[in-house]
């Protein structure tokens, strides 16, 4: 799960494998943005089937990498 | 003209405006602001109509400043936070602005400049102070001038007479609402893109509440549904982009906006997909496609969107021609092609505006006068085929496109990126996803190397790029290369570069 999470980041952050950090700002880096965030929420519901309601979620829940796998890990 | 005759009924009533965030203004304070607004221009200034700059987002006192530029005689050039300070400095400079104001003290020149505070003293100064109506911008005066991207990397502007919009407003007046009755429409869309128009005019001349949608709403969804369910909304306006951000959430329904009646699209191309999911959520509500290029105001086709064209094979249509605007789809060499067949649309009417703003080359390359239909036409570069009454779009004929709705010259990036420290050359790709841009990609080739990863590098890139263009023209991914695929004419291969991604 959690190196799914990852290459589903990397892949919208447009990173290389393994360059993103666990605890990397992705906002403030500026790294991701809102469109981003949705592209995120489609993707792990299509890749892991885990549905996160965007509503519910804020920024601050999903800052770094790291805060983001154990909000789709608390509903997996 | 409809739009200040239209203040200036509702402001007899207690009909409300605007809502911002809680904040509430009602015609008749509108009307009063915007008038004092009018005669400190007009105490200022006097017969010099030079167009007023405004830079600001969704501020209360952008809207006084829109329609008191317009009751003095001005056109107003709405200049959006999302743009930079240098480059909203460079439009400032090509307009030659005499007054501007600057919500954000952003370093703007012009002989009167005034920030927030400044521009509430001249509106508490000049409180009480009327307008006569024989100072309104009218017929072909300018009535805005918007900047869109330019292919040489510095903003091209586009001015739009009233009766351009005055064209719209007989033409697609209908669609906002006939029913004259107190509704609430979005006003989301930033006033530095013309879509907005349809809420600022067209929603505003008919007495219909703005419910305002700010950035940090759009950042935090549950703000954003907050406000969306509170607003009572009846007609909603936006990019497709902006109603794919909400569908996601499984809130996004009629239990949401119970009053909402139609969705009207505007800005890019509206996919199969949302329209589902839309048909599925709002059985209540309808679904208005549209299409236009800002150089000929906001919108000429408008078509409700049925279930028949959502079960279609084809694309969604973009709509019909409306009312008196003629289509032509043309071949290189300019003859018209035969039902089906792909070409460049041409659009011939009243709504096609004067041309590029300062630059008559480029006006003269792109509008004409077509003497077989006695309306003023332009060359959209876009390609479209007609099938029945209905057109589709099928993508640009150059390197423009759209992404969110907001319009992009490629090469505007390109040539921004080549200006970033150790860049020697750039390459910028749209990322599609279905019939849709998705994102941008850039790749660059660097002068020497820097010892970064690509992260950090692109991180560094993207901080430079968004000093100098609007945010949303900053491309999500950046890949440095060691060289770049040239095809045989010696041009970068963009096929191969395709494949990196």
């Amino acid at each position: 799960m959690k190196e799914k999470i990852m290459a589903i980041l990397e892949d919208i952050c447009g990173a290389e494998p393994g360059e993103l950090e666990a605890d990397t700002e992705l906002f403030e880096e500026g790294i991701l943005d809102s469109f981003g965030v949705i592209s995120l929420f489609v993707e792990v519901e299509k890749q892991l089937g885990v549905k996160l309601e965007p509503t519910e979620l804020e920024r601050s829940q999903l800052a770094t990498p790291a805060m983001i796998i154990a909000e789709v890990e608390k509903r997996a | 003209m409809f739009l200040l005759e239209g203040i200036k009924k509702y402001a007899k009533t207690d009909r409300t405006a605007l809502i911002n965030r809680g904040e509430r203004l009602s015609f008749a304070e509108l009307d009063a602001l915007s008038d004092a607004f009018a005669a400190w221009l007009l105490d200022r200034f006097g017969d010099d109509r030079t167009p007023v700059v405004i830079y600001g987002h969704k501020e209360t006192l952008m809207l006084p400043c829109i329609y008191g530029a317009l009751k003095s005689g001005r056109a107003y050039v709405p200049v959006d936070t999302t743009v930079p300070p240098d480059r909203a400095r460079q439009i400032a400079e090509d307009v030659r602005a005499k007054a501007a104001v600057d919500f954000y003290d952003t370093g703007m020149v012009a002989d009167e400049l005034l920030n927030a505070d400044k521009l509430r003293e001249v509106l508490e100064k000049y409180r009480g102070r009327e307008v006569s109506s024989e100072n309104w911008a009218k017929g072909s005066d300018f009535a805005y001038i918007l900047f869109t991207s330019g292919s040489t990397g510095k903003p091209k502007g586009v001015p739009i007479a009233v009766e351009n919009v005055e064209n719209l407003e007989r033409e697609f007046g209908r669609f906002v609402d006939e029913s004259g009755e107190e509704k609430v429409i979005l006003n989301q869309i930033s006033y530095s893109f013309d879509v907005s128009v349809v809420s600022v005019w067209l929603g505003m001349s008919r007495g219909m509440t703005l419910y305002t949608i700010d950035h940090e709403m759009v950042e935090n969804l549950g703000e954003l549904f907050e406000n969306l369910e509170k607003s009572g909304v009846s007609v909603w306006v936006s990019t497709p982009s902006f109603a794919e951000m909400c569908t996601p959430s499984e809130k996004f329904d009629a239990s949401l906006m119970p009053k909402l009646e139609k969705f009207i699209f505007c800005g890019e191309v509206l996919t199969h997909k949302l329209v589902d999911r839309l048909f599925e959520s709002f059985p209540q509500s309808k679904v208005i496609n549209t299409y236009g290029p800002t150089e000929a105001t906001v919108l000429v086709t408008a078509s409700e969107i049925t279930a028949e064209m959502a079960a279609d094979e084809l694309q969604i249509p973009i709509g019909e021609p409306l009312g008196e605007v003629r289509f032509r789809i043309v071949d290189e060499e300019g003859k018209e092609v035969p039902e089906g067949e792909q070409g460049e649309l041409l659009i011939l009417s009243k709504s096609v505006g004067p041309g590029y703003f300062g630059r008559p080359d480029l006006t003269a390359k792109s509008f004409f006068f077509d003497d077989a239909t006695g309306r003023r036409g332009y060359r959209t570069g876009d390609a479209a085929f007609r099938h029945g009454n209905l057109y589709y779009y099928c993508g640009r004929l150059d390197n423009q496109i759209k992404l969110n709705g907001f319009r992009v010259e490629i090469e505007d990036v390109e040539n921004n990126l080549v200006k970033v420290e150790n860049i020697s050359r750039a390459a910028v790709l749209p990322v599609y996803d279905g019939e849709k841009v998705q994102s941008l990609a850039a790749f660059v080739l660097l002068e020497k190397p820097d010892g970064l990863t690509n992260l950090k590098r692109s991180i560094k890139i993207k901080e430079a790029l968004r000093e100098v263009l609007p945010s949303y023209m900053v491309p999500r991914k950046i890949t440095a290369v060691e060289s770049f695929p040239l095809n045989t004419n010696g041009k970068v291969d963009r096929k191969k570069l395709k494949e990196l991604l």
